[in-house]
């Protein structure tokens, strides 16, 4: 336990806690983190009163289940030790299914489409995402391109050569409840230039959808395509 | 106690200025020369070897962080997709659990070795409804959510509370905090009554449930056998020794317990949710039957704390009919995996097999009644 709470302590120093958990329960987490540290080693240091000492051994079957259970998480602990801290990638998003869960939320709606120049720009995944699941009204993207779109690469499972996803993780608790985000870009052999997982920035406006055995109406045809680091704060919160 | 723990804490002190492996052995040399009273030099050598210890151990997690940040730098693992993903999830469950479970070892310790005992049970009342009735917002002053109160439910049962009571607050507690209430009408609002649904069904389904283990003949053989043996051994012992020794013995053995369990309860969580695709939850949707199935089994999979689980199901809740919502937020709290694998170092299989049937009945019952309702 206090193994993997240094491990926390270092994450949460070196800034990668929040490829695990929201940023607003870092610092209970850094806290409790620090109490788990300080208890465990005053328990190393102090004699040791075995209350158990009295117990009769229990039978041989639980006895080897406890030690099977205690060797995992041992094991865990060393492979949160030694395994580099990693985001999600394409095959969770895949599995989740883009967009499943993209929010309708009208107000969003209402304020992109009277939202001025500066504002498009600074659109995310996030937002693009639940314009286009509302509509796909093509007078509406009229001078809105999408400026700068940050996420990682992911192929569209309807027309994978000439379509992939540029996506994010939204995430409101922690990894375990993220959800996959994206938005569609038209960009025939993209799997050639930029693979899934590469994290990428798009520019471009959103046209009608020139690929036959996609169903999506509406896609993002690329101006600009560029391939970039993957940013420290990966998910969306 | 205090006079003889304190003279051999000066006398160390002029060696402790070094550092603290160097000191443990020049204490035990000089100790030989002098002193012919016997426990004093005896305390002292033993007072070095913790400050030995002590060292050491610091030492071995800061060398176990030093490693982590070198392989950090330097390894490039080329691990497949699917497992670096179940790494991550289970990871994530865990550190999302850890600082909850710690939380809730706190106040175990609290309420088994700090709190006076007639303290706590001067507040209850006599009859068992309305002692089960109270016990079930004990979570109002107790805000941790449910991981962190599978310490506390152990406690209380070391504290002479019944079985059938601590399950009540097991289930209660998480759901009636303050910290869920908040997260959930933050997430809801008083939209279709999901708040007042998740409050009343998790306070009814905890009292029924208290209820029924209430009346099983044997209460002890609720708990499992290496708890029970616990228990029975606890009684009437432990009372002499110094508070301090008291915490910190039930911090290493109730961390030793649970992490284990913690751990088995992340992976297996983590590798059903690489395994099976999320749409097949999520066609079932709009059927007032089987949406309320579905979310039930998504919130026994997925593991996430009460505390959090309002924003985690909020982007559903436009697929999803209002009564499903209200399963998923009453029986995820009670069972799902990582809760099964914590309750099983206190309760048997048997009991929690029976725990998880009478749950599920009572929230699919619950869900339907909202779902036609709404």
């Amino acid at each position: 336990m206090s193994v993997m709470a240094a491990i926390t302590l270092w994450l949460a120093v070196s800034g990668q806690l929040v490829l695990y958990i929201h940023p607003r329960y870092v610092v209970f987490t850094v806290i409790m983190s620090i109490i788990a540290v300080i208890a465990a080693i005053a328990a190393v240091s102090s004699p040791r009163h075995h209350d158990d000492e009295g117990l009769p051994l229990p039978p041989r079957r639980s006895r080897a289940v406890g030690i099977a259970a205690a060797g995992l998480a041992g094991a865990f602990a060393l492979g949160m030790v030694v395994i580099p801290p990693a985001t999600l990638s394409t095959a969770t998003a895949q599995q989740r299914e883009i967009n499943a869960t993209a929010s309708d939320d009208a107000e969003t709606l209402a304020a992109a489409s009277v939202a001025d120049a500066a504002t498009v720009a600074t659109f995310t995944v996030r937002e693009w995402s639940t314009v286009l699941r509302q509509t796909s009204d093509l007078a509406f993207f009229d001078g809105k391109p999408a400026t700068d779109l940050l996420g990682f690469v992911t192929a569209d499972a309807e027309d994978p050569d000439s379509i992939f996803y540029i996506s994010r993780f939204a995430v409101t608790c922690c990894a375990v409840d993220a959800q996959p985000l994206g938005v569609p870009v038209y960009l025939p052999g993209w799997a050639e230039l930029y693979p899934p997982d590469t994290w990428v920035q798009v520019s471009g406006p959103f046209e009608s959808n020139p690929s036959r055995s996609s169903t999506k109406p509406v896609v993002l045809i690329p101006d600009r395509v560029e391939a970039v680091d993957q940013p420290r704060e990966p998910y969306l919160f | 106690m205090t006079t003889s723990d304190r003279t051999p804490r000066a006398a160390s002190r002029p060696g402790e200025s070094g550092d603290g492996q160097h000191a443990g052995h020049d204490h035990a040399g000089h100790d030989h020369a002098g002193h012919d009273h016997d426990a004093v030099p005896v305390r002292r050598r033993a007072r070095g070897v913790h400050v030995a210890w002590a060292v050491g151990a610091t030492v071995v997690l800061a060398g176990l962080v030093a490693v982590r940040a070198i392989t950090a730098e330097q390894l490039d693992p080329s691990i497949p997709n699917p497992i670096q993903d179940l790494l991550t999830l289970s990871t994530s469950v865990i550190i999302e659990s850890l600082p909850f479970i710690m939380l809730g070892i706190a106040l175990s310790v609290l309420v088994q070795v700090w709190i006076p005992e007639s303290w706590l049970l001067r507040i209850l009342p006599r009859n068992p409804w309305g002692r089960r009735a109270v016990i079930s917002l004990f979570g109002m002053f107790l805000p941790v959510c449910e991981c962190g109160n599978v310490p506390l439910a152990r406690g209380l049962v070391r504290r002479g509370f019944t079985v059938s009571e601590s399950m009540t607050f097991l289930i209660a507690a998480p759901i009636l905090n303050p910290v869920t209430i908040i997260t959930t009408h933050q997430a809801f609002g008083f939209d279709d009554g999901i708040l007042v649904a998740r409050l009343l069904g998790g306070f009814a389904i905890a009292n029924i449930l208290g209820w029924l283990f209430s009346k099983h003949p044997e209460p002890m053989s609720l708990l499992s056998g290496r708890f029970a043996e616990e228990c029975r051994i606890d009684d009437g012992h432990g009372h002499g020794r110094d508070r301090r020794q008291q915490t910190l013995d039930l911090f290493v053995r109730e961390s030793s317990i649970l992490m284990p369990a913690l751990v088995i309860g992340s992976l297996i969580a983590g590798a059903i949710q690489v395994i099976v695709p999320r749409d097949v939850l999520v066609a079932l949707g709009s059927d007032p039957l089987f949406s309320v199935l579905a979310m039930m089994i998504l919130a026994f999979i997925i593991s996430v704390c009460s505390n959090v689980d309002a924003f985690f199901i909020l982007p559903f809740a436009s697929t999803f009919l209002p009564g499903s919502i209200v399963a998923f937020l009453v029986f995820g709290p009670i069972v799902d995996i990582k809760m099964l694998a914590l309750m099983r170092t206190t309760y048997s299989t048997r009991t929690l097999v029976q725990l998880t049937t009478v749950v599920a009945l009572l929230s699919l019952a619950l869900g339907l009644v909202v779902n036609y309702l709404a």
